[in-house]
């Protein structure tokens, strides 16, 4: 993949028309996409703009621009900024959802294995293959700091006084703890037909070949048990 | 016999009717729920009008003194329209005031019930009535008519304001998508206001767009060339509490400086109109039509922007929708007019 010098990597420009009406098409397009009027709200309360360059204003004109040009700008990079928090489709006085189009976007990155898409997913590959070979979650009290390093270095914190964490949230926790770890084989099958029919293994295979392989034996022998 | 014309509504549209009606020999019955006749300018003190900064009680004060002079006009302080029926081509009302209720023949009716100013603690972002110095323009205008600019939270004078625009307004999220019309201008009158009064303190200006329509844009270049004050374009995202007793205002400049968090003695909310409860009140007692932003809605917004769609029943100020007190006062006489000849036609 060649880039240029701003680090955006260089295609075709019918390519870009593709990927752009790729996301025009999205059934949730209409709904995240409406009026705008520069107010800077959304990026005003967007948390990842302290700390990157990144602006859900400008998802939005780039969207509302319909110039592939602006779109393709923020497929390598710029959508993998976002925290997915929604602070700003909660704010906006039109109601538009610069956060829902990043989501259509990094789902057309995935769909498509775009480079930027596998860079990002890698160092979950751990999670992604748990998930999608066994069906196993973490709970709250699986998390041990010396085997979560990935995690951050406030994952000591999160991992102590549980109990008493927990009490803030206004619903029964902490009760999964063997289910999480321990699928029944017949969830575990069940599972995978939905993975097949949402064409998550596809997904998979796009981004990462060879996690993929790793997961489609387990499901073999899981199938076949 | 002098023909019998109802007005709903004491404020400056109810009011310029009710003279009116009275010169023309009508007897008028006018129908006020506050003990105070003036309406929002008289309950909230508005002190100078926008744009030539004239003493409110220069047209209320007046207003209310041609009202209660002229002979003709009987004020119901206190009191409602409890019932209300059409009654061939004339309409049975009952007014009620707390101690007692009466039932009156009308020729025609005139509904001038106004607006209420947009609660913004409805918008928890701009963190009103959690800090003591965010306030908003009728708080403002309210202090200036008591001869105080003070600091609510500890009485000292400011050093930096913030107006911020469009609160309650163009914001499907508080449910009201209209732009209220006159807050832009009251918030470029008021920061020139408190830059006269205090000249050294700042005074900022958040907006999305600046709509000092017409004339009012005269203010508006005024408050640049001559008070220095700062006009920002960016909506402000959160009001937050800063060090110092101060407040903080954080968003996005989006011409300039990019993300911004900045410290102010004193938010000034620009909020703006709406129906409130009394128009959909007035329209299911008198049987006339709401519109979409929860105003009462004209015949025809442009032909007759003073008719309801009931024949006899006319609407005058910012009852259908909202507007500076200068339209509420030629909508008055526009509704008196129209009153008057549906009175006459009918007789």
């Amino acid at each position: 993949m060649k880039y240029n010098e701003n680090g955006v990597s260089i295609v075709p420009s019918e390519f870009k028309k593709e990927i752009f009406d790729e996301a025009r098409k999205d059934f949730r397009y209409e709904e995240y996409v409406r009026g705008c009027l520069n107010c800077g709200v959304c990026t005003g309360g967007c948390p990842p703009h302290r700390f990157f360059d990144f602006s859900p204003r400008i998802v939005l004109q780039n969207m509302k621009s319909k110039d592939p040009e602006l779109i393709w700008t923020m497929m390598d990079e710029y959508i993998w900024a976002c925290f997915q928090c929604f602070t700003c489709a909660m704010i906006c006085p039109f109601l538009n959802s610069p956060g829902g189009v990043i989501a259509i976007l990094r789902e057309i990155a995935v769909r498509r294995g775009f480079e930027s898409a596998k860079k990002v997913l890698k160092p979950y590959s751990r999670v992604l293959l748990k998930l999608t070979a066994y069906g196993n979650q973490l709970s709250p009290d699986m998390i041990q700091p010396d085997f979560f390093p990935d995690w951050g270095p406030h994952i000591g914190y999160a991992s102590t006084d549980l109990a008493v964490k927990r009490k803030a949230i206004p619903m029964p926790t902490l009760q999964v703890t063997n289910l999480a770890w321990d699928v029944a084989p017949e969830t575990m099958k069940e599972l995978y037909e939905i993975f097949d029919e949402a064409g998550v293994f596809k997904i998979l295979e796009a981004v990462d070949p060879s996690l993929y392989e790793i997961v489609q034996d387990i499901v073999d022998d899981v199938r076949s048990s | 016999m002098a023909e019998n014309i109802l007005v709903i509504g004491g404020g400056p549209a109810g009011l310029n009717a009710a003279t009116m009606l009275s010169e023309l020999g009508v007897n008028v019955t006018l129908v006020e729920r506050d003990s105070f006749l003036g309406g929002n300018p008289k309950k909230f003190k508005y002190k100078f009008l926008f744009p030539d900064m004239q003493p409110a009680d220069n047209v209320i004060g007046e207003l209310i003194k041609k009202a209660e002079a002229a002979g003709n006009i009987k004020v119901n302080y206190s009191s409602e329209v409890s019932d209300f029926k059409e009654n061939g081509k004339k309409f049975d009302a009952t007014i009620k005031s707390a101690d007692k209720s009466e039932i009156k023949t009308f020729d025609s009716v005139i509904v001038a019930t106004g607006f209420e100013h947009f609660d913004p603690a409805r918008d928890a972002k701009y963190s009103y009535q959690l800090f003591d110095d965010v306030i908003d323009i009728k708080d403002l205008e309210r202090m200036m008519g008591e001869n105080n600019l003070l600091r609510p939270s500890n009485g000292k004078p400011p050093k930096k304001v913030a107006f911020i625009l469009c609160v309650g307004s163009r914001d499907r999220h508080v449910g009201n998508q209209y732009c209220s019309r006159v807050c832009c201008t009251v918030s470029v009158k008021q920061a020139i206001e408190l830059r006269e009064h205090f000249p050294d303190c700042e005074a900022y200006i958040f907006y999305m767009d600046i709509r000092t329509y017409g004339f009012f844009e005269d203010l508006y270049w005024k408050s640049m060339e001559e008070y220095d004050v700062q006009i920002v374009k960016g909506r402000v995202a959160e009001i937050t509490s800063g060090p110092d007793n101060t407040v903080v205002c954080k968003g996005e400049d989006t011409l300039l400086r990019g993300p911004f968090e900045i410290q102010f003695d004193m938010v000034v909310l620009a909020s703006g109109m709406e129906g409130g409860p009394q128009s959909p009140e007035i329209s299911k007692k008198l049987g006339i039509e709401l519109d979409e932003h929860g105003f009462l809605k004209p015949e025809n917004v442009t032909l007759s922007p003073f008719k309801s769609n009931k024949d006899g029943i006319f609407l005058a100020g910012a009852c259908t929708g909202p507007k500076a007190i200068s339209d509420s006062i030629t909508e008055g006489a526009a509704a008196a007019m129209n009153a008057y000849t549906y009175a006459v036609k009918n007789r």
